[in-house]
């Protein structure tokens, strides 16, 4: 029981450090510009696909074409911003961050049949060895996975760095916190919410990327899992960015261990209740307040 | 004041003019040339889309077929074809649409049992006959009133074909992984079944499909110690399953069906992942003439089952609306399929243009079309189908034998 119970908690983890990514990019575009921007689904298979290309057809190895899907989705993620979003938000409403997440739906739907149209439904696999797991005590633990594991902790705590060490960063941290007074103090939000927006979107498509070299590109491979990418995001808070990574490993680890009670089948249900009790009982996510930029 | 100058009187009377005249043409010229409306509904987007390009380029080889032949008792036939995005709901949109709005009399295509079970009703209440190609059970068991029409065998007989096949393997204890599907439990109790007449075991899971990893149901598998394992899902989440089996270091034998297993599988995994998997595929008639002249007109080495099946929907369609004369709804296609697939005094023909043309000489006819005989039993259910059992041989489907 104790090694079956591990042994879920394990998976969990490592399905929690492929939703990590998408995650914080999502918690990380809502602080900066306070709004939940759905696209980020569509980003991850973009920057998957771009990790393909460069891994497929140009033969790059893993690193850099992790940094290539980086750049492709933030930049795309930047010129969609600006193109079908930014229009929006200078129309000051009451409703814009609702108004927002809207048409960051459409513009997801948009770019996710863009794909579909470019590339057609089909799976397409990256040309890398896949690896047998390896037992440990009666655990199986998969040498591919735990490097996703790794990547995912590694690139946040290159973002803390980040945010607590550059001037870059500590603006942006002044932005979340208080954007008047940011902007008083000579920040300029709009440049800002660019490099917030790449660098969400960048890191939407390097879990992109993880995610299809654990599976497999098709198009929806962003899409599939926007609902618990979202539900992570929620759990830590949306403005925490360990947060988001603590909630990702939460809501993976979560899920796995309810599979020793419930079927399978009702997986999902495991997110939603989550989202659900930490509403209720502590709205402003359970790991709000550890640091990071934060509202 | 009213202003009345030149133009406005001759815009006026040109105006007039022209309803006067244009209105009874129309009326008249809506008698000849109204087409008659055919609604498909298929896969072009999601998980269970791998067929939907050949289905849609079939359906409208089917339009093309039927018109240059003249049409339905001089009437063009036209289809209207919906993506179900594999999704139930934007399915029953899209037959509320063809139903409610383009007044087509009957549906064809319906691949996924989930998208098949919820389009139903809505056909058979508005009196308007559904061709369907997918395979649970429950389809045929509505209060359908003749309605529906199934051109793809039936999940218990594929359930009892697969069994059987793992037996013959000589495969003593079964697991089924499938997820969330109408006809998912089906599967596991019939195989299950079959393994325990025989002294062996059967038990089964259903996962949630749309998900990144299904590490921990491959942990409660393996944990069965199976040595045969059947996959019940579609392309994406079979690839997955698949690449967590091989990791977790499974190497019993595995079989599935062409929903799930097809080459978009083979093509999307790793060879050492793929190989060896056996699938299921319905057959289409591929010594057939209907079969042969079919790829010969679509221009493709090979088509599967499913798309077949989508041509002779519209065929069928077709074919009994011109033998049911001046009726044209959902009704007169529901009396007369039988009449022209299944009359064992017809003439037989594999040719849709000969087949009309024999029909409008009021002649008996018996089509046989691209996916099989096309005969069906009191309860829509179609007879007489071939299984081919393929292979995954180093990333590609081979045919093992047709049977």
């Amino acid at each position: 029981m104790l090694t079956e119970i591990t042994q879920y908690v394990l998976n969990g983890l490592v399905l929690g450090a492929l939703i990590a990514l998408p995650a914080l990019g999502l918690s990380l575009i809502f602080s900066v510009q306070g709004f939940v921007n759905f696209s980020v689904a569509a980003q991850m298979t973009v920057g998957a696909y771009a990790a393909w290309l460069a891994g497929t057809y140009v033969g790059w190895s893993p690193y850099p074409m992790l940094l290539f899907a980086f750049v492709i989705s933030g930049a795309l993620g930047v010129i969609c911003d600006r193109l079908a979003l930014a229009p929006i938000r200078r129309q000051s409403g009451g409703q814009t961050a609702l108004m927002l997440a809207v048409v960051s739906i459409a513009l997801n739907l948009a770019l996710e049949n863009a794909l579909r149209f470019i590339f057609g439904n089909s799976l397409n696999n990256f040309d890398m060895p896949i690896v047998r797991n390896f037992r440990l005590q009666g655990l199986s633990v998969g040498p591919q996975q735990i490097r996703n594991l790794v990547t995912a902790l590694v690139i946040t705590v290159a973002l803390a760095a980040f945010f607590s060490l550059t001037r870059w960063g500590k603006a942006m941290r002044a932005v979340s916190d208080n954007p008047d007074l940011a902007r008083l103090k000579g920040i300029d939000p709009r440049r800002l919410s660019n490099l917030a927006t790449f660098l969400g979107m960048g890191l939407a498509g390097v879990g992109g990327s993880l995610l299809a070299i654990d599976t497999s590109v098709d198009p929806s491979t962003g899409s599939r899992l926007i609902l618990i990418i979202f539900a992570a995001s929620v759990v830590g808070g949306l403005t925490s960015l360990y947060g988001a990574v603590l909630g990702a490993l939460f809501v993976g680890v979560a899920g796995e261990v309810a599979l020793i009670w419930i079927s399978p089948v009702y997986q999902s249900l495991t997110a939603f209740i989550a989202i659900l009790i930490v509403l209720l009982v502590k709205p402003t996510g359970l790991f709000a307040g550890a640091s990071g930029a934060k509202r | 004041m009213l202003k009345f100058n030149r133009r406005t009187f001759l815009r006026g009377t040109a105006g007039a003019g022209s309803v006067f005249f244009a209105a009874p043409w129309s009326g008249a010229l809506a008698q000849s040339t109204d087409t008659i409306k055919i609604g498909i509904i298929i896969p072009l987007t999601g998980a269970t889309s791998q067929f939907g390009a050949t289905m849609s380029a079939a359906a409208k080889m089917a339009v093309n077929d039927v018109n240059t032949a003249g049409g339905i008792n001089g009437r063009k036939i036209e289809v209207l074809i919906e993506d179900d995005q594999s999704s139930p709901e934007a399915a029953v949109r899209a037959a509320h649409k063809l139903i409610d709005v383009d007044k087509v009399v009957s549906i064809g295509g319906s691949y996924a049992s989930a998208v098949t079970s919820a389009i139903a009703p809505l056909c058979y209440d508005s009196k308007i006959t559904l061709f369907t190609s997918s395979g649970a059970d429950s389809i045929t068991k509505t209060p359908h009133n003749g309605y529906i029409f199934r051109t793809s065998p039936t999940v218990t007989l594929q359930g009892t074909r697969v069994g059987k096949y793992a037996l013959e393997l000589g495969a003593k204890k079964m697991f089924f992984l499938g997820p969330q599907t109408p006809f998912a439990q089906s599967y596991i109790d019939i195989i299950s079944k079959l393994f325990k007449d025989v002294g062996g075991q059967g038990s089964g899971l259903i996962y949630e499909d749309k998900r990144a990893s299904y590490r921990t149901e491959v942990d409660q598998a393996l944990r069965t110690d199976p040595d045969v394992i059947v996959l019940g899902g579609y392309v994406p989440d079979t690839s997955v399953v698949l690449k967590d089996l091989y990791r977790a270091g499974y190497t019993g034998k595995k079989v599935g069906f062409s929903f799930g297993v097809n080459q978009a599988i083979a093509d999307g995994l790793p060879h050492e992942v793929s190989e060896g998997i056996v699938s299921l595929v319905p057959s289409a008639s591929v010594d057939s003439d209907a079969y042969k002249t079919l790829i010969g007109k679509l221009k493709l080495a090979s088509l599967d089952s499913y798309s077949c099946q989508v041509y002779d929907h519209v065929v069928l369609s077709s074919l009994a609306l011109a033998r049911a004369g001046s009726s044209t709804d959902g009704t007169a296609v529901r009396d007369n399929v039988r009449a022209i697939s299944q009359d064992d005094k017809g003439e037989k023909v594999t040719d849709v243009a000969k087949a009309l043309k024999l029909l409008s000489e009021k002649k008996v006819i018996d089509y046989d079309g691209a996916s099989g005989p096309l005969t069906f039993a009191p309860n829509g259910d179609v007879e007489g189908v071939f299984f081919r059992y393929e292979q995954v041989q180093d990333g590609k489907m081979t045919l093992i034998k047709v049977a």
